[in-house]
């Protein structure tokens, strides 16, 4: 964004090669002022923006590296380019836009709020989520909503392998391809009230498409306790 | 948790500076020990070779027992070695010799010394720089920012298998192939089947580092006649455990990842300008300007990338 686009009351900080718990100070201090913050030169470092709180604006300028947005309690974080592991891992509340790809594990272990990934995401998105929407428009990675407990994953450009492994009470929903199942995974042709609960996610984000073919991914429950009879289920590889 | 990084130059330049940067910038994820292997211009003759001692009090009975050694195999020093010491036990040298008779065969026997004076590389052109420190450290000890090169590997261990000692950090030789160097990040947990299956084969292990069993492996799969790209692909399926490691020939540097995609890998390849990393903000030390990151994040992978202008990464 030019310089003359952003806006005028907006809180700018910068991170270079600054101490991180320096960064996330200067954020927190600027989040109690109900500004908007755009935090520049974030050279993918580690760790930006964790904790946040409600009712906060935030713009991560570039690429950030792991656990950007991780236990958010509300606010509406924006990541311009990547980020690195974890985004908004363990988020309640809140909203993240991640404008590039996702790496691994993106939203793990989320409770609430919603991730809008606007590239792909990789390995694992989703894993042992326990609630909460994490969109993606491009293709998921290996291993997405690994033993997720609940919530929505739902991928708008395919899936790669192993898709929805071991899913435990959560859902995959995939528009596009699957490039393999993980184990223990039933697909079902959604209902329309279903879809329509899913369009309801996608429509605030503009991306609502009535000609797609959806598929959704639950458990097929068989894992849910182990017997020794299902061990070689479990051998994946 | 360790760091690796990789870095090929456009052109042969300061590639010592770059991979002290890149390790620098992933120090926290492994600050007991720091290695480098750096391919400076070859040689057309003899061996440039980088290695330690253990009890520098011993010094001038391991270097004789050592010239000794590669007098029987027909070789000598071409210059005086270069001996490196600090308040450390250990010492450690730069040798330059001539070519022994029969490479593979005088590093059988010069491993007969290991228990006091150890090889830690041998090559035309590749240096392995280790020690215990930091990146910053260990480069100022060894002189790392002006070693001059086309392309070379680093690496930053967090020590969770075996001991935090000099010679068991990376990277590793693939002894006795001459300039065949790895760094690894992760966990081999078959470590101990195929460490008894490749000794019993006559493998020499200098170390309890699991990273060195794939060095080893390497040299095993390379001396039954496998590609570099040929070897990777089997380790995936061979070695089990956890791991991303870069292997580095005077060609270029190849990766392989395991089959759970456990471990990143980050790169940014400009047209064989080329930087490879653990994580994304060391990469971004050396490559400055915006430009587009790879997440090598998917399960099994391998790829090559070539020095000079080409890239065959799959």
């Amino acid at each position: 964004m030019s310089n003359a686009a952003r806006q005028t009351d907006e809180i700018v900080i910068e991170v270079g090669q600054r101490h991180i718990r320096e960064v996330n100070q200067d954020i927190m201090a600027a989040c109690a002022t109900g500004r908007p913050i755009r935090v520049v030169n974030t050279l993918s470092r580690h760790n930006l923006g964790v904790g946040l709180p409600d009712n906060v604006d935030i713009t991560f300028e570039g690429s950030v590296g792991y656990y950007c947005g991780g236990l958010n309690t509300g606010a509406n974080i924006t990541i311009e380019r990547n980020c690195g592991w974890a985004a908004g891992e363990g988020m309640a509340k809140g909203h993240i836009t991640i404008g590039g790809y996702a790496g691994m594990s993106c939203g793990a272990a989320m409770i609430g709020g919603t991730i809008h990934v606007k590239g792909d995401a990789g390995p694992r998105v989703g894993v042992a989520m326990k609630g909460g929407n994490i969109v993606v428009e491009g293709k998921i990675g290996y291993q997405s909503g690994f033993m997720a407990h609940a919530g929505r994953i739902i991928a708008l450009g395919g899936a790669g392998e192993s898709c929805a492994d071991a899913l435990w009470q959560g859902e995959v929903w995939v528009a596009g391809g699957i490039d393999s199942l993980g184990v223990d995974v039933d697909v079902i042709e959604p209902t329309p009230e279903e879809v329509a609960e899913v369009d309801a996610i996608l429509d605030p984000l503009g991306l609502v498409d009535s000609s797609r073919n959806w598929r959704k991914l639950v458990s097929g429950q068989r894992l849910w306790y182990f017997e020794s009879r299902d061990a070689s289920a479990w051998l994946m590889i | 948790m360790c760091g690796i990084a990789g870095r090929i130059l456009a052109a042969p330049g300061r590639v010592g500076a770059d991979l002290v940067d890149l390790m620098d910038a992933q120090e926290h994820r492994g600050a007991d020990s720091t290695g480098f292997a750096i391919y400076g211009l070859p040689r057309e003759t003899g061996y440039v070779l980088r290695g330690m001692g253990f009890d520098k009090s011993r010094q001038g009975a391991d270097l004789d027992a050592f010239e000794a050694v590669l007098k029987e195999h027909g070789a000598d020093f071409l210059s005086d070695p270069k001996i490196l010491t600090d308040e450390n036990r250990h010492y450690c040298f730069r040798m330059e010799i001539s070519d022994p008779t029969d490479l593979q065969a005088w590093v059988r026997d010069a491993d007969e010394l290991t228990d006091r004076i150890e090889i830690q590389s041998c090559g035309r052109s590749l240096e392995i720089i280790k020690d215990i420190g930091g990146a910053e450290g260990v480069s100022e000890k060894h002189g790392v920012r002006d070693m001059i090169g086309t392309h070379g590997l680093g690496h930053a261990r967090l020590a969770t298998e075996s001991s935090v000692l000099p010679n068991a950090s990376h990277p590793f030789w693939a002894r006795p192939f001459s300039d065949v160097a790895i760094v690894h990040n992760g966990q081999i947990t078959d470590y101990f089947t195929w460490r008894d299956k490749l000794t019993r084969m006559g493998y020499r292990f200098l170390t309890e580092n699991d990273s060195e069993l794939i060095a080893v492996w390497v040299s095993d799969q390379m001396k039954a006649g496998l590609t570099m790209e040929q070897a990777l692909k089997k380790s995936i399926t061979s070695i089990d455990g956890v791991f991303t490691y870069m292997i580095a020939t005077p060609g270029g540097i190849g990766f392989a990842k395991d089959r759970f995609a456990m471990k990143p890998l980050v790169v940014v390849n400009r047209n064989g300008d080329l930087a490879a990393a653990t994580e994304e903000q060391a990469v971004r030390r050396v490559m400055t300007e915006e430009c587009d990151v790879i997440n090598y994040d998917g399960p099994s992978l391998t790829g090559i990338w070539g020095v000079g202008n080409r890239s065959l990464a799959a």
